[in-house]
């Protein structure tokens, strides 16, 4: 059986952009740093084809965190990241609403060798939920 | 059945199987260690083989080789597998690999799904095996998730144009040029200066040949200017880049331009790095100089027409500082304007400079050189010979840690401890005669070099120079703007990024980018000839057919289940590929959305603002993502590795 310890390790989703973040995540093991092992990258062409409702889902099912590391203004989609911020702010609000920390949604710009910026986050977000969840 | 069932083509594919009943084959790579070292396979294996269309669950050494391939080969015929996934490094390696077996096995190349468990498991959680394994357990199951809603979709061939533009004059560009005007491709050259030959073009002899680089070049120019395949433009840049592989368009200032292309070459070649103001007395002193600056003061053809002097005097002593602005170490150099430390080592100048000092020996016999290195680099073929020959010739070599670099300063009268080393040409031995400094002997060299050379238990030597030569590296090239426009990675040393070293050494992320010479790495002539003709080979494979096959992840509206609300063109704003339309269906007018598929760029706008889930973007649907979420919070208590 697993320990209590293991089983609730809170659970990070990383939404990678294939352009940048997704390879900036690659970087980081290219380079052998390490994080923690609660994190699951997920890659997706770009984060604004998710509605509010995915990210609230998300939480529901016992997601503990969602960062967006999106490609930020390096965006190959014109309009897209302005749209992804316009809508984690709507999520933001609607998390507030429900009564979920707000901070457990985290939206940041990662790009292919952004190595250090992804580790920042990730344990930020890490100290975040084992402090608190 | 119902007529939308019937139409699914999921349903057509799989013989009536439902998600839940797909025979799906599950490979966990141990990438030679790579993963397995760290990674458990046999328990996420076990894993798979517990989820509901684990059918087939292996793990094998390499994934990637012919055998491992053929692995997934025979299982699809054996095992009627109706979907793939394999566990392994990153999806920009080996998706395509693996993704061309299945088709080779005779089933939709997209019925796959790739699991990355090196880079983003293995690498990066090799302190915690355990979590590692639980993560890569988690992983492939949603990778499974996915997998069994994959659908089979048909890729988009298109037609691309068989014309290759490159980007740069340099010795790779120009071997590149050459190469693809040769196998009967049109190219169109684009150099930013005025003149083709880069830095080769300000070089005198060349290693390891002795060739003269100018007369290299020569050849090589006018095959290139006398190819009526080839276009060349001097003084102009790139400014503006769209399009995908087969069909790039690049606006070129300030000719105004406009180049239709099937792919890049990027040959935008280096900088050499420009020494602060006051290192090694570099802007202080006018004895200080670089190493390209010797090299013009060496060539007859030179501002000094080939003689070793400075400020009108012939130089007796001349000192070669090694790894100026490379290697360069965090709390002991000063980064550059950008903020930056040259880690790297520049490769190419150790050989470069015991070429010029084994010159310097030969033509000035009387002028003594002294070479204060770190670490001597002769890498390549030929190389090391040029240090023996350098050792044989009398040049002193002198060797400083990085904390304690050589210290440049005016020549003062002297009052010792040190040792002087001075117009005491090599005795037969070849060796020179190293002497304690004496106030009769008075050396006349503007400048003293300081140096504590570990090569003599760390003798504190003062050297007297009337020429300081900066052995300085290559950096990266400010090409802000084609990084920008072409979307171009950088490794962390700024040099653009290649796919793979090994397995894809001369592509760039973006497929139809390439990349040769010293815009990747710090390179030598020999190497960025070879990356340019690498580099051809690879552009004129893609564009052989004058068709390119692209990903269809476009967005598709599924006409059953559209209300036509129109949402999606809205949100379309930039791409404008969605637009409603009015048609006849089951005898009344109906709207729906539709999309031009030659304008969706796949970024799934649209998907996220649709009240019915019809718009979606292929290969990568909403259902399949909540899927694997649902996968990764599953409960795997059983299978899970749990700290003992």
């Amino acid at each position: 059986m697993l320990p209590a310890d293991r089983a609730q390790v809170p659970k990070i989703l990383i939404l990678a952009t294939e352009a940048c973040a997704y390879p900036g995540a690659d970087n980081v093991g290219q380079i052998h740093a390490e994080y923690p092992a609660n994190t699951y990258v997920v890659r997706v062409p770009a984060p604004v084809m998710f509605s509010e409702p995915f990210y609230l889902h998300c939480f529901e099912k016992g997601i503990a965190g969602i960062i967006v590391m999106s490609c930020g203004h390096e965006c190959p989609y014109p309009g897209a990241y302005d749209t992804l911020a316009t809508r984690i702010s709507r999520v933001h609000e609607l998390m507030g609403e429900r009564g979920i920390q707000t901070n457990r949604l985290r939206l940041c710009a990662v790009c292919t060798v952004c190595s250090k910026a992804f580790l920042k986050e990730v344990h930020q977000m890490h100290e975040l939920l084992t402090s608190t969840v | 059945m119902d007529k939308s069932q019937a139409q699914d083509p999921l349903r057509e594919a799989d013989n009536g199987a439902t998600a839940h009943t797909l025979r799906i084959g599950v490979y966990v790579c141990h990438c030679g260690g790579n993963i397995s070292d760290v990674v458990d396979v046999e328990r996420v294996v076990q894993a798979a083989s517990g989820l509901s269309n684990g059918v087939v669950t292996r793990h094998y050494p390499a994934m990637c080789s012919e055998t491992g391939q053929n692995l997934i080969i025979d299982d699809i015929s054996n095992e009627k597998l109706d979907r793939v996934v394999v566990a392994a490094c990153s999806p920009s390696l080996h998706e395509h690999t693996f993704r061309a077996a299945v088709a080779r096995a005779g089933k939709n190349a997209y019925l796959y799904e790739h699991v990355n468990i090196r880079e983003q498991v293995s690498w990066c959680g090799k302190s915690d095996p355990d979590g590692a394994t639980n993560k890569a357990i988690r992983l492939v199951g949603a990778g499974v998730a996915k997998a069994r809603l994959l659908r089979p979709l048909a890729p988009i061939s298109m037609d691309a144009k068989r014309h290759v533009t490159v980007v740069g004059g340099g010795v790779s560009g120009l071997r590149a040029a050459r190469d693809l005007a040769r196998i009967g491709l049109a190219v169109t050259l684009i150099e930013r200066s005025a003149s083709l030959g880069g830095h080769m073009a300000q070089w005198h002899l060349v290693y390891p040949t002795e060739d003269k680089a100018r007369d290299l070049l020569r050849e090589l120019v006018d095959e290139v200017i006398g190819d009526p395949n080839i276009t060349v433009h001097t003084r102009a840049e790139v400014i503006e880049a769209s399009g995908y592989v087969g069909n790039f368009l690049l606006r070129v200032e300030p000719e105004h331009i406009t180049v239709e292309t099937g792919a890049i070459v990027l040959a935008t070649g280096f900088d050499l790095y420009q020494p602060q103001e006051g290192e090694f007395g570099y802007g202080q002193y006018p004895e200080v100089i670089t190493l390209d600056q010797l090299e013009r003061m060496l060539d007859p053809e030179g501002p000094t027409s080939g003689r070793l002097e400075r400020n009108g005097r012939a130089v007796n002593n001349v000192c070669l500082i090694h790894c100026v602005g490379s290697r360069q170490i965090e709390g002991i150099h000063q980064p550059g304007p950008d903020g930056k430390l040259n880690e790297y080592c520049s490769r190419v100048c150790c050989t470069a400079t015991l070429r010029a000092a084994g010159e310097i020996r030969r033509r000035f016999p009387r002028t003594n050189v002294f070479e204060l290195y770190r670490d001597i680099r002769t890498y390549g073929r030929g190389h090391e010979e040029y240090y023996d020959e350098a050792s044989r010739l009398g040049v002193l070599f002198c060797r400083y840690e990085a904390d304690r670099p050589p210290v440049v300063s005016p020549a003062e009268p002297k009052k010792g401890p040190g040792l002087i080393c001075a117009k005491h040409p090599p005795g037969r031995s070849g060796k020179l005669n190293l002497v304690p400094f004496s106030a009769e002997e008075p050396d006349d060299s503007a400048l003293v070099v300081q140096v504590k050379d570990t090569l003599t238990f760390g003798e504190e030597l003062e050297i007297p120079a009337d020429l300081v030569v900066l052995v300085t590296g290559m950096v990266p090239r400010e090409i802000d703007t084609l990084v920008d426009q072409l979307k171009l990675s950088r490794s962390a040393d700024g040099f653009l990024q290649e796919v793979h070293p090994k397995l894809r050494p001369v592509e760039l992320a973006v497929n139809g980018l390439f990349v040769a010479g010293t815009c990747q790495a710090p390179m030598d002539i020999s190497e960025s000839c070879a990356a340019g003709s690498a580099a051809a080979a690879k552009a004129a494979a893609l564009l052989a057919s004058g068709r390119i096959e692209l990903d269809p992840f476009l967005a598709p509206v599924d006409l059953d289940v559209c209300r036509g609300e129109g949402k999606c063109v809205e949100a379309c704003q930039y791409q404008k590929a969605v637009t409603l339309v009015e048609v006849e269906r089951d005898g009344r007018k109906v709207r729906h959305a539709e999309v031009n598929s030659a304008l969706c760029n796949g970024c799934g706008m649209c998907t996220a603002v649709c009240p019915t889930g019809a718009i979606q973007v292929e290969g990568w649907r909403l259902d399949q993502f909540d899927a694997m979420v649902d996968a990764l919070v599953a409960d795997y208590a059983e299978t899970e590795v749990s700290h003992a």
